[in-house]
């Protein structure tokens, strides 16, 4: 288990809402609308305190997984509103406790943003998903249009003891893990955007 | 399932809830309002105009960080903090340069405070134009 980042994020749980309140609401149509290609057996990492619950699809059968205990205890009660099958663990995303192959799809929302080494944990995504299954991806990243490239480089390390990285290259990531991309949506500027790609067969 | 045809693909609308697009406009206003007033605080004509402009440029920017919170709790992340940022570091550049030639008044100070962030805010709005959407 990764300590300092499991700390981070239990650290933050406290205020996490608080802070991502107008977030949550300005990407709620696009986030719905994204996970509205749910469907078979999900894992949805990292759930975190769960605000993206309210956004699932009803009746899915989805796990959850989170890095840090204080940001599920928080999502338990939004979990309890769910009308499918969700259930929450605490794991890290890159020592994942699945078998090979053993969900339909991944979806991710603003995760790797803040996972360590984000080509190990897509990795591990890609083995955990069946072949031909589909990942789902709502993240932001860096920019290559100055001057918000050169912002969310100088931002990055002054808000990384706390939060996500700004300046993060994910969809490169997603194709050295190996999956083959399929869409890449910008939703505002170069920065925030959905990528779906899949798994190889 | 078919990947060929995915939701998302055809192009989204811009954001208009007007929610949105007022708390944009007043977190800009705001933050161009505040650099300005700082970085004339700052700077006075004993100053060299680059000295001021670069001056009231890094006093922006760190008064952006400690205010961006605030504004992005309220009306979004990158949404927010892109272009506030932008409008900090454009507004104490400008009333830095300005400080060094003679004290800026408190009206031209709110006034072009606020149109600086209003100026960032509808740019940041235009690259997200050409931007948004498909990208592959």
């Amino acid at each position: 288990m990764d300590r300092p980042t499991r700390k981070k994020w239990d650290f933050s749980a406290g205020f996490y809402d608080l802070l991502a309140w107008g977030t949550e609401r300005r990407w709620a149509p696009r986030k719905r609308e994204l996970f509205a290609n749910m469907h078979g057996r999900v894992l949805f990492a990292a759930v975190g305190t769960g605000q993206d619950i309210p956004f699932f699809p009803p009746g899915q059968d989805i796990v959850g997984i989170d890095i840090s205990p204080r940001m599920l205890a928080r999502a338990r009660a939004r979990a309890a509103q769910y009308s499918g099958s969700l259930e929450l663990r605490v794991m890290d995303i890159h020592a994942l406790d699945f078998p090979d192959h053993s969900f339909d799809q991944v979806v991710t929302s603003c995760t790797f943003c803040s996972v360590p080494d984000p080509v190990k944990g897509l990795v591990a995504l890609r083995r955990v998903l069946k072949p031909g299954g589909g990942l789902y991806m709502f993240e932001h990243t860096g920019s290559h249009v100055f001057p918000f490239s050169l912002m969310l480089n100088v931002m990055t390390p002054i808000w990384k003891p706390i939060g996500p990285e700004m300046n993060r290259d994910t969809v490169t990531n997603v194709e050295k893990a190996g999956f083959e991309i399929r869409q890449v949506d910008n939703v505002y500027l170069d920065v925030v955007k959905t990528i779906i790609a899949t798994a190889p067969k | 399932m078919d990947y060929s045809d995915l939701p998302g693909r055809e192009e989204h609308q811009l954001e208009r809830r007007i929610y949105f697009v007022a708390g944009d406009a007043l977190s800009n206003c705001v933050m161009g309002m505040a650099a300005a007033w700082l970085a004339a605080a700052l700077v006075d004509p004993s100053w060299s105009m680059p000295s001021g402009m670069f001056a009231g440029m890094f006093a922006g920017m760190g008064l952006g960080l400690l205010l961006v919170p605030v504004f992005v709790g309220l009306f979004g992340a990158m949404e927010v903090m892109l272009p506030v940022m932008l409008t900090a570091m454009v507004s104490g550049m400008v009333f830095g340069m300005a400080g060094a030639m003679q004290a800026p008044s408190a009206p031209a100070l709110l006034l072009g405070g606020g149109a600086i962030g209003l100026l960032m805010m509808l740019l940041t709005y235009a690259v997200d134009a050409r931007l948004h959407g498909k990208a592959r």
